[in-house]
């Protein structure tokens, strides 16, 4: 894509701005928008009988939107919400199908960028499945050590399938095996 | 789509035959096909420690294809194999980049085909979440009625999350309340 084509895409797009902890969607209400986090950190989660699973955690330069409600025009059984103040590049369903009509070589785009997001979607599926709980700690924080300081680890465990309580005895893996010297 | 753009997808196509309890992919191969079911039935699994894991059944009129190592090139985490004799229509990697090269349109289809993907493994994700034993398994079987009657019970609980006799058990509330005579 050339730096003109880019340009021309831009009109399309919202910049939209939240505090933390605010709602982005909640559920019931139906998703119009696709999220591109500029800025911040947000969450996914399922209202389940009193809990929330955490689905998601996202921060800058990561999608996220209820895909469900927002592909399907229903309403949205999971809520986003911001975890820190955030600042979203957005589309609308509605400016996003105009997109895809006025210029075809954003087909390819979307359909890389939707291949990335199922083989992410499967790979964490597949873990989920078969690694244990230890496993699925040190993969994730090895791989996610910024998102450690930022989340609140209720959300993590959540995300990751693990109890507060586990997550908290987990986190004595992470200190280095020799004394460091102050 | 016109004409002359299926026509370009459909001389891509092949027909593949399997007996039952034939292996479309192994784990660790790279999957090279997309499968339309035209006949059968196929189950994708993976080994959690030396138990089956079922992630996924697909019967007539639906796609399998251990997807995510198709999309990425990557090694499958997954067996698919055939319960039934099978008949698919397949469309390898290679014929399928080659398509999407020839058309937005078909590029289009491939969208809207892997966003179709994306959004059935969140539903699933979803609803297993959402949903306790007793509903996942009056919502699977209110869907796929036949399938009770064609896939192995073992199986159908796998898939479900279930222990078989949990899978047995919930059957009773699939008995008509009123009594039959013969």
């Amino acid at each position: 894509m050339t730096r003109h084509e880019f340009h021309q895409l831009e009109p399309y797009f919202e910049i939209r701005e939240f505090e933390k902890k605010v709602k982005v969607i909640n559920a019931g209400e139906v998703e119009r928008y696709l999220n591109v986090i500029a800025w911040g950190l947000v969450r996914k989660y399922l209202p389940v009988r009193n809990r929330e699973i955490t689905v998601q955690l996202a921060s800058e330069g990561h999608i996220i939107h209820s895909e469900l409600s927002f592909h399907y025009r229903v309403p949205s059984r999971a809520v986003v919400e911001t975890i820190e103040p955030s600042v979203f590049l957005s589309i609308s369903y509605d400016s996003l199908e105009q997109l895809y009509e006025r210029f075809p070589k954003v087909e390819r785009l979307g359909r890389l960028m939707i291949s990335d997001l199922f083989i992410k979607k499967d790979n964490r599926y597949f873990d989920q499945l078969r690694k244990t709980t230890r496993e699925r700690f040190l993969e994730y924080v090895k791989t996610h050590p910024q998102m450690l300081q930022r989340v609140p680890q209720k959300f993590i465990a959540s995300y990751l399938n693990i109890k507060p309580e586990t997550f908290s005895r987990l986190k004595h893996l992470m200190r280095p095996k020799r004394g460091v010297k102050d | 789509m016109t004409k002359e753009e299926f026509a370009m997808v459909a001389d891509r196509l092949v027909i593949r035959n399997f007996d039952k309890k034939q292996l479309l992919v192994k784990a660790g191969e790279v999957e090279e096909y997309l499968n339309f079911t035209v006949k059968g039935l196929t189950r994708m699994y993976f080994y959690k420690n030396k138990t089956e894991v079922i992630t996924n059944i697909a019967k007539e009129g639906e796609i399998i294809s251990s997807s995510s190592s198709f999309l990425s090139s990557s090694p499958s985490n997954y067996y698919v194999e055939t319960l039934e004799p099978s008949t698919f229509l397949s469309i390898s990697r290679q014929q399928l980049e080659q398509a999407y090269k020839e058309s937005p349109s078909i590029e289009r289809l491939g969208r809207l085909m892997t966003t179709h993907f994306v959004l059935q493994k969140e539903e699933w994700e979803l609803e297993c979440m959402r949903l306790d034993t007793k509903e996942r398994f009056l919502r699977f079987v209110g869907n796929n009625p036949e399938l009770l009657l064609r896939v192995p019970q073992k199986y159908l609980a796998s898939y479900l999350n279930m222990k078989p006799e949990t899978f047995s058990r919930l059957k009773h509330l699939l008995r008509k309340r009123t009594p039959v005579f013969r």
